[in-house]
């Protein structure tokens, strides 16, 4: 055996490595406490969160300060349950094909990714993504208590729905709302419209090019989220229906007025450009005081109030979508949600949920909010009980006058789960009819011919 | 003034209205970098500004700073460019000179892999790479540019080596040259322009590839098309440091551009002046 003999460096070592482990003790301890404190919250939670420990997520999201925010929380995730996570950014056109890809063929890349919600009918069909409500019901893998699933806004959870079974947990939310110029307003002596009559008054009454002030403007560019974003709105408020008698029917006499109605107050008051926007564009120009009024999703508001950006801060106002002739408001209710991949291991899958447990809890949603110590803050956490957080709400009512209020009551009361055809196909029928919009917009043909070209084209589509 | 004189100022204006056409998008991203997102988005624009290097700071410094995408970018480029080269020299010489069964079958089906959408084979792509683990990987994302690179360089090559006379090669044969010191010595000093072209071109298609990039790449390798587009979020563009990407990605081919020039005007005059033939 040989002996332990100590020389004078083996001494010097240990001792200086003892003296810097007792130096920085109260460091590591202090951190371990503050974890402790940071995770409490968490760990209230009756369930076994290290259950998954040792597995390895991926998750696809898109480029946004929302996400962002939720990716600087990672190392908390990782002290809490165990499991490592690895974000993957990818914009936001080709996040939908690159996770079709992956679930079309079964890789299991992406445990979960930000997921559009016309696209679960096509996931659920196929199968690709696992029902949620069994892992909602479990007792070891969900604590009901602590989680409040239903105090998530119920417009976005029956967005991630298909036939009442749930795929995706809303993560964050749009509604769409009017955002109007108030100082513009005012002057004029004019109120935000209640109707889309009282709409094209009011683009009319502002609208003067000649003052580089425009009436209103609204998505116009072609593409399943662009002007098919704002069109199914309108054939909705108008009364169309998109599954008349169980056939997907575009070209009906409501579609027809709606369509007509859309392309004329593009024409007549938005600026001509706006037949390409996207919403930044929109949102780019209302920024710069060229457009007194715009219909779109309510997260704008940060964008039209960036310090760095904008011109109008403290001249905006809201309101909700104007009611169609039938008497309806209909907004969108998108959402990015989380759904589970299913071509992966059980232990992976549940390692998935308890990711998406965590990054949709209240107090996540929270940290990635108003209680996020960066510089953004979120505009669709997707906790109704935060939307009521005095801190929250005095955060987003620095957007301007009414927002909160114009957010929740659209929220509440102005969607509608079957805004655009539910269906697998979605995705091919949203670019059809996103093409026949756009000849309509630009004059290419009439608001008949573009409709009945689209339904033409979609019928076999609904067949195969 | 004379009818000489109106002619020239004519073909002056048209002149300029083209440069502008053809400079504009380059000029205005350069404008655009060196501004505020505030200047940026003005509306009329400002072409009198106080210009920053924010934008730059930011982009190269800052936390989502491209500089590991400009890395990927230049290690896929470079990879793809030398590969396809040391394999579409050889290829096209022997399209062009060897006789050989099949030949003419071999070189439509060379061209034939150009004709398929880039779009119909990225699945078949993404599961051969996914099942051999070389998804995110250098060498998984060069493999796959190879297969559109190399028929093209093929293509491109065998016009010059087609236009090269066959009696210099035979020359090189009567002096007892072997054919691969006649290929090395005698004919690829001779196609040096043509080579140069295709150098550039396919450093060019590798640089600016989207589509394949953005299903084969990941955290690990993230070319400079793909990095690009998050400063495109669904919340707001951030138009200058969108501009000064596009600056930084531009700058490399501009100076391989700058230095291949000479070689490039030589290359493509060379087929005018020589007549060779296929054997």
């Amino acid at each position: 055996m040989r002996s332990f003999r100590p020389t004078r460096r083996t001494f010097l070592k240990t001792g200086t490595a003892a003296a810097a482990l007792i130096g920085m003790s109260p460091a590591l301890l202090r951190e371990a406490r503050a974890q402790d404190a940071d995770l409490a919250l968490y760990r209230s939670a009756k369930i076994d969160w290290q259950q998954a420990s040792g597995e390895t997520l991926t998750v696809a999201v898109i480029p946004a300060s929302y996400f962002e925010n939720l990716i600087t929380l990672a190392p908390q995730f990782k002290a809490l349950t165990g499991i490592d996570l690895r974000f993957e950014k990818i914009p936001p056109a080709q996040i939908r094909q690159k996770c079709v890809i992956d679930l079309t063929s079964k890789t299991g890349t992406y445990s979960t990714h930000a997921a559009d919600p016309m696209y679960y009918s096509l996931y659920a069909a196929n199968k690709w993504v696992e029902p949620l409500d069994t892992y909602l019901k479990d007792k070891s893998l969900t604590d009901e208590a602590w989680f409040k699933f239903d105090d998530i806004i119920p417009a976005w959870r029956s967005a991630d729905s298909v036939d009442g079974k749930l795929y995706g947990v809303p993560y964050d939310g749009e509604v769409t709302i009017q955002v109007y110029r108030k100082d513009l307003y005012d002057a004029k002596g004019l109120k935000p419209a209640d109707t889309l009559e009282a709409y094209v008054a009011n683009a009319a009454a502002l609208n003067n090019p000649n003052d580089r002030i425009w009436g209103c403007a609204l998505r116009g560019v072609a593409g399943a989220g662009q002007n098919m974003y704002i069109y199914p709105s309108i054939f909705r408020e108008f009364g169309g229906e998109w599954m008349k008698g169980g056939k997907l029917t575009v070209n009906g006499s409501e579609a027809e007025a709606a369509l007509a109605w859309y392309v004329d107050v593009m024409r007549k008051y938005a600026p001509a450009a706006a037949a390409n926007w996207n919403w930044p564009d929109i949102a780019d120009a209302f920024s710069q005081g060229t457009v007194a009024n715009y219909i779109d999703a309510h997260s704008s508001a940060s964008v039209v109030n960036n310090p760095e950006k904008s011109k109008v801060i403290g001249k905006v106002g809201y309101a909700r979508w104007p009611k169609g002739p039938s008497g309806k408001r209909v907004t969108s209710i998108w959402n990015w949600g989380f759904p589970i991949n299913a071509a992966q291991s059980d232990k992976r899958k549940k390692a998935t949920w308890l990711f998406i447990q965590w990054a949709t809890s209240a107090e996540t949603q929270a940290r990635t909010a108003h209680r996020f110590a960066g510089p953004t803050k979120r505009s669709g956490v997707n906790r109704a009980s935060i939307w009521k957080d005095p801190e929250y709400v005095k955060l987003m009512n620095g957007f301007g006058a009414n927002f909160v209020e114009a957010t929740m009551q659209a929220l509440e009361h102005d969607t509608d789960v079957d805004w655009r055809p539910r269906v697998p196909q979605w995705p091919a029928i949203g670019d059809t009819m996103a093409t026949a919009i756009q000849s309509a917009l630009s004059g290419q043909a009439t608001v008949k011919a573009a409709l009945d070209d689209a339904q033409r084209r979609i019928e076999p589509m609904m067949r195969g | 003034m004379s009818a000489n004189r109106i002619r020239f100022f004519a073909l002056l204006a048209i002149s300029l209205v083209f440069l502008l056409a053809w400079a504009f998008p380059v000029v205005w991203s350069m404008l655009n970098s060196l501004k505020t997102d505030r200047d940026a988005l003005a509306y009329p624009p400002k072409l009198i500004f106080s210009p920053t290097l924010e934008a730059y700071r930011d982009v190269l410094f800052g936390s989502g700073s491209i500089l590991p995408n400009l890395i990927s970018s230049m290690v896929i480029s470079v990879g793809t460019t030398i590969v396809t080269m040391l394999m579409a020299v050889p290829a096209a010489y022997a399209l062009a000179r060897l006789r050989f069964r099949g030949k003419k079958f071999a070189g439509f089906y060379v061209l034939a892999t150009q004709m398929l959408p880039p779009v119909g084979i990225i699945i078949p792509y993404f599961l051969v790479l996914r099942n051999i683990g070389w998804i995110d990987t250098y060498q998984g994302i060069i493999l796959i540019y190879l297969s559109f690179s190399l028929p093209f360089a093929i293509w491109l090559l065998v016009s010059y080596f087609e236009d090269i006379p066959f009696e210099m090669e035979e020359a090189a044969y009567l002096d007892g040259a072997s054919r691969l010191r006649t290929l090395w010595r005698i004919i690829i000093p001779q196609v040096r322009g043509g080579i140069a072209v295709t150098i550039v071109f396919v450093f060019l298609n590798a640089w600016n590839e989207f589509l394949f990039a953005v299903v084969l790449s990941g955290n690990t390798v993230r070319p400079v098309t793909v990095a690009m587009f998050n400063f495109v979020s669904v919340e707001q563009t951030l138009w200058a440091k969108l501009a000064a990407v596009s600056v930084l990605a531009m700058l490399p081919v501009v100076v391989l551009g700058v230095v291949a020039q000479k070689h490039i005007v030589k290359g493509l005059t060379v087929g005018a002046v020589k007549g060779g033939g296929r054997r």
